[in-house]
């Protein structure tokens, strides 16, 4: 068990290592860098001063000079300097985690509660009517496109309630917070509680024809004590590792939903980012974001093994 | 003609209330709520070229000089004192001596004096290093000489040539005063000025927080406790904020008239006012390389253009017809409807102009059967996506068969600096409705923002000659002359002179803005909430 | 007639029968290929299908109101919106199959051989689509189109990259398991060489999870398409794709044009949710383990 934790670990730091190379190298084969981005927003083309730039921020520097210099800080805990904004990266980032942090979280509670039940149902009363409907339902939560749902929610809002669940200035109570955020946390959640609900129902139908289900069944126990104790413990399984997949995706879902509801998370803050060509600022909330989908996969492989003690770590 | 058609339209967007409330009893206090349409490069107004940072920033700061606040028009006659109390010309024009208000304080506490006058613009003239990452509009100070001081209280702008628009180009909200005493990186991210807010915070992609500067210059004033930009990238969430009464301004000439005809459907007292948003859209065309370096291809490419389809479409009829200088009434440089009828291409009779395209093109050996292919280039924003989708469709009626090329914004000047496109359309603004600012910054030989390269000895002498006149009719006649030459000339054709749109709640009141230019009246010292 | 249809089925599967056989069985899969095979329809003859030429603005059009000239109403520069939706389908299934062939043709290729050959080249493959992996799908689009600029051919190949992992992993783990099966052994117990097993035995087997994959993958990359023009990085004008039809102008007309975006955004669910019933009765059919 040990070992294993080790050994995981040190892959944890190799693949972070191999992401940073990537998103290092990404970056720099992006046409265009941050002189071009301040030069283009005050409509100049003067080589010179660009230069000047260039050379001010060290994109002039080798390579591996460059890597080393962002990659030496980061592992001392310096992230370096937002090229637009000139401030500390940290005191960029450290603020908005949170925001992103709450909806993903509530994105992925909303998942849970309304997916599991739902599949459940759904496992349980296989091939009605009722299975046909919760089925098609998941099904076009996993094909409307999160932004076009936020539109319709924030439409909605305005025409029906005349106000905008949108953020733009900060929450004065929590209730206030709350309501900001629940509102896209479930247009972002929508999709993932679908592919949840999905995820459920398959792996319950699978549970629920195998033999320690059959035996309970013949044993006299209730067909509600079967489901819930026997069939859902061990269908859960494969949730739980969906939920390690989907922070990844949640993700990719959140830069377009901060987008529509205008909140100041990091993943609008990333492809703005992207957009300004400020290497730091990309490179470390990537590292960042892959560093938290690494954590949760290794967590939710941990929980798996504590759950079914079946799985040995060998390999 | 053109004044009195000037003084018309300030008379009738008198009448229509717009700036009522000017007599009414102000109150204090309240925070001012502003829609942002994205991240503003830098908080540093001399470095920038945009909106985006102009609007937000102007309050914090002070000009030697301004453009009277009660005039509906940005003009050189109407032009009052502001950091200057007051000023002489001396030498036939070629030395200006400013008198400086005494007694103002930067917000850190530090005494404005002189030193900083002349350090301004010792930086942005490019004498001295003002630690700018870039100084866009060094082109607008070419006739400076030399600033000297005279005491604290008196500075002395020692210039080439005598020039009116000097106190033009001083009087806009990009110009404003910069402390002497600090740095060039702080002025981008802390900025600290005299004017009547200070700057608090900027928050990348999120918001601009400005607060009252309580030992303004001005007693009493501002108004407002403080003002608040939220930055709402998506247009359609910005006018959904302003609707449900979360924001009580927009950011100024960035809704389309369309969508203040939408807003004010929504909520009939909203007041909006639809003017020139100082942006024109124009052809970039590269005439130092085939097909394009042959003049007879030149013109028939100018001759396919429906300007007024142009307008119809992109903005249902709105965005003005006119020459690189802003059109009347709302211009004071732009031709008389009249003078625009004798300039090639701008006859009402588009078939006429286009039979003509055609012929050109048949002599060159095209035809219905054999369409010239070209790559139009354009920027990947959707105001000049729009444009080109257009452009190509007109094209098609000379036998020119186009084909977009859209490119990421990080590419678009080093492909025109490098020459490597054949036509690109080009959507660009202008700060100051002046001549000199529009000749000198965008068809001078060698200016930084000519993109094209267009150079013309002949042309040039002329910019010098109307920089120097100082009879206002005599100036506009040649200035008339000099921009019909430019059109002739396919050295940036402008197609459309863009209106945007600025919406506000009723409750805010003491707004004046000029119908000349977005630029140059977001100091907000008149402004309060009557909530 | 059903039970004609049941009984024939097993004897002469001709082609009706089959049919008949699986829309019983798999009606919503079905109903999902019909409305797929209604969007391919409109993109390959989108010149016959659509009613106007989707490129050529009117003034007077101008969001002009569903009505018979307009069926689905008209946008901002009055071009038809129901035009430029088949229009678009074009680009959208351009992307998806475009994208989802190169991803799982890589995909494919790279899996078997690290499944296959072992050693350090699986090492690499390993530790490379772990990194790919934990870069979120969307971002890494992101970053490589920004890259390669905006066009349709880069727009497929920044939604084509982050499938590759994916389905390596998929199809590497299947080669492990299917070099261990019986009918393998044999093979290579009469000294038939390893490329020829490879692609003689363990090819065809790995090609049922392969389609599964592909096709539940047809979905995504739609939606990452849209998401991608959605915030002005995707396909460029002229164009019309459903992302970028929402993205700009549509939603800022809602109280006076709501038809700006409803519609192509119902075009998109709907295309997905075409593909992900296929997908879903795909899986049923060519995966035993999962059925139901």
């Amino acid at each position: 068990m040990l070992s294993y934790l080790i050994r995981r670990l040190l892959l944890m730091a190799l693949t972070l290592f191999g992401v940073s190379i990537a998103i290092f190298l990404l970056l720099r084969i992006v046409p265009g860098n941050i002189a071009d981005i301040l030069f283009d927003s005050a409509g100049l083309i003067d080589p010179a001063e660009k230069a000047k730039i260039v050379a001010d921020l060290g994109l002039d520097l080798p390579l591996y000079q460059q890597y080393w210099q962002w990659i030496g800080g980061l592992l001392q805990g310096d992230l370096g300097y937002s090229y637009v904004s000139e401030k500390p990266v940290l005191e960029e980032i450290a603020p908005r985690i949170p925001i992103t942090a709450k909806i993903a979280a509530l994105a992925l509670i909303f998942s849970v509660i309304a997916g599991v039940p739902l599949g459940v149902i759904s496992a349980v009363r296989q091939n009605t009517p009722l299975d046909y409907l919760l089925r098609v339902t998941s099904l076009s939560g996993l094909s409307m496109p999160s932004f076009w749902l936020g539109l319709l929610i924030l439409m909605a809002f305005v025409h029906y309630l005349g106000t905008i669940p949108i953020y733009d200035r900060e929450p004065a109570t929590f209730m206030a917070g709350f309501t900001m955020l629940a509102v896209p946390a479930a247009a972002v959640g929508f999709r993932s509680s679908a592919l949840i609900m999905r995820l459920t129902r398959s792996s319950m139908l699978e549970v629920l024809r195998q033999d320690f289900v059959r035996t309970a069944r013949s044993k006299g126990l209730s067909e509600g004590a079967v489901t819930y104790n026997h069939a859902l413990r061990n269908a859960l399984l494969p949730v739980i590792t969906t939920i390690g997949i989907e922070v990844a995706f949640l993700f990719g879902g959140l830069i377009v939903t901060e987008t529509v509801f205008n909140i100041p998370g990091v993943a609008r803050f990333l492809v703005e980012a992207i957009r300004w060509r400020d290497y730091p600022m990309v490179q470390n909330l990537v590292m960042f974001t892959a560093t938290i989908v690494v954590v949760v996969n290794l967590i939710v492989d941990l929980i798996y093994m504590v759950i079914d003690p079946r799985i040995r770590y060998s390999e | 003609m053109a004044a009195l058609l000037g003084r018309m339209a300030v008379a009738c967007l008198v009448s229509a209330g717009v700036f009522a409330g000017s007599a009414l009893a102000q109150k204090q206090g309240g925070v001012l709520k502003v829609t942002h349409r994205d991240n503003p490069p830098s908080a540093s107004i001399h470095e920038e070229a945009t909106i985006s940072t102009d609007m937000p920033f102007m309050a914090v700061f002070n000009n030697l000089v301004i453009f009277d606040p009660e005039s509906s028009q940005n003009r050189p006659d109407r032009i009052v004192p502001d950091l200057a109390t007051s000023w002489t010309t001396e030498d036939g024009g070629k030395r200006v001596v400013f008198k400086l208000r005494e007694g103002v304080r930067w917000h850190d506490g530090k005494p404005f004096t002189s030193a900083d006058v002349k350090c301004t613009w010792d930086i942005v003239t490019g004498r001295v290093d003002g630690k700018m990452r870039k100084n866009p509009r060094k082109t607008w100070w070419w006739n400076i000489k030399e600033v000297t001081t005279n005491g604290p209280n008196e500075v002395t702008f020692q210039l080439g040539s005598p020039q009116p628009s000097l106190l033009v180009m001083m009087a806009g909200g990009f110009s404003p005063v910069y402390p002497c005493h600090v740095t060039g990186p702080q002025m981008r991210t802390n900025p600290i000025g005299t004017g009547p807010f200070k700057f608090v915070q900027f928050k990348q992609n999120e918001g601009i927080k400005l607060a009252r500067n309580p030992d303004y210059w001005k007693p009493g004033k501002p108004y407002l406790d403080g003002i608040e930009y939220t930055i709402i990238p998506s247009r359609a969430t910005a006018i959904l904020a302003l609707v449900a009464g979360r924001h009580d301004l927009t950011l100024t000439g960035e809704l389309n008239p369309e969508n203040a005809k939408e807003i004010q459907t929504q909520v009939p007292q909203m007041q909006c006012i639809v003017q020139p948003s100082n942006t024109q859209g124009n052809l970039l065309i590269n005439r130092d390389k085939p097909p394009f370096d042959d003049e007879r291809l030149r013109r028939a490419l100018v001759l396919s253009i429906d300007r007024k389809a142009f307008s119809e479409i992109l903005s249902r009829g709105v965005n003005k017809i006119g020459g690189a200088m802003l059109a009347p009434p709302e211009g004071i440089w732009g031709w008389s409807p009249e003078y625009m009828e004798t300039v090639p291409g701008y006859g009402g009779d588009v078939e006429k102009s286009r039979e003509e395209g055609r012929k050109i093109m048949r002599e060159l050996g095209y035809g219905p059967d054999k369409m010239m292919p070209l790559k139009v280039s354009t920027r990947n924003v959707a105001s000049y996506r729009d444009s080109s989708v257009i452009l190509i469709d007109h094209l098609k009626s000379v036998y020119i068969q186009g084909e977009l090329e859209v490119l990421d914004s990080s590419v678009w000047y080093a492909k025109m600096l490098k020459k490597d496109y054949a036509v690109g359309m080009n959507v660009q603004g202008t700060g100051i409705d002046d001549p000199d600012v529009q000749f000198f910054e965008n068809y001078t030989c060698g200016s930084e923002r000519n993109y094209t390269g267009y150079c013309n000895p002949e042309l040039e002498k002329l910019y010098r000659a109307q920089s120097q006149m100082t009879d206002f009719e005599t100036r506009k006649k040649l200035v008339w002359d000099i921009d019909k030459k430019l059109q002739e000339d396919a050295a940036r054709p402008v197609i459309y002179q863009s209106q945007g749109a600025t919406c506000w709640w009723p409750h805010v009141k003491g707004l004046k803005l000029a119908i000349n230019s977005i630029y140059n009246h977001w100091r907000f010292d008149d402004v309060w909430l009557e909530r | 007639m059903s039970t004609t249809v049941s009984q024939d089925r097993p004897t002469k599967p001709s082609f009706f029968n089959e049919v008949f056989y699986l829309a019983r069985r798999y009606p919503l899969g079905v109903a999902g290929a019909i409305i797929m095979a209604t969007f391919v329809m409109c993109a390959l003859f989108a010149n016959f299908v659509a009613p106007l030429d989707p490129f050529s603005t009117n003034a007077r059009a101008s969001l002009a109101r569903p009505s018979e000239t307009h069926l689905l109403g008209a946008d901002m520069m009055g071009r038809d919106v129901l035009s430029r939706i088949i229009h678009g389908a074009r680009i959208s299934l351009a992307v998806a199959v475009g994208a989802t062939i190169m991803g799982s043709g890589l995909g494919a290729a790279l899996g078997l051989a690290s499944g296959y050959l072992g050693g350090w080249f699986d090492l690499i493959i390993q530790r490379v689509s772990e990194v790919m992996q934990s870069l979120p799908l969307l971002v890494m689009a992101l970053v490589i189109t920004a890259s390669l600029g905006p066009s349709l051919r880069n727009t497929i190949i920044a939604i084509a990259i982050p499938l590759v992992p994916t389905v390596a992993r998929v199809i590497r783990s299947n080669v492990l398991s299917l070099r261990e099966m019986p009918f393998v052994e044999a093979a290579k117990a009469t000294g038939m060489s390893e490329f020829r097993i490879a692609v003689v035995h363990v090819l065809p087997n790995t090609l049922a999870p392969l389609i599964v994959l592909a096709t539940a993958q047809l979905g995504s990359t739609i939606l990452t398409e849209a998401s991608l023009s959605f915030l002005g990085l995707g396909v460029p004008e002229p164009y019309p794709s459903w992302g970028r039809m929402l993205s700009e102008s549509a939603a800022e007309y809602v109280r006076t044009a709501p038809w700006l975006v409803i519609f192509p955004g119902l075009a998109i669910s709907l295309v997905v949710f075409g593909s992900n019933l296929m997908g879903d009765a795909l899986r049923d059919a060519l995966d035993p383990r999962q059925r139901d």
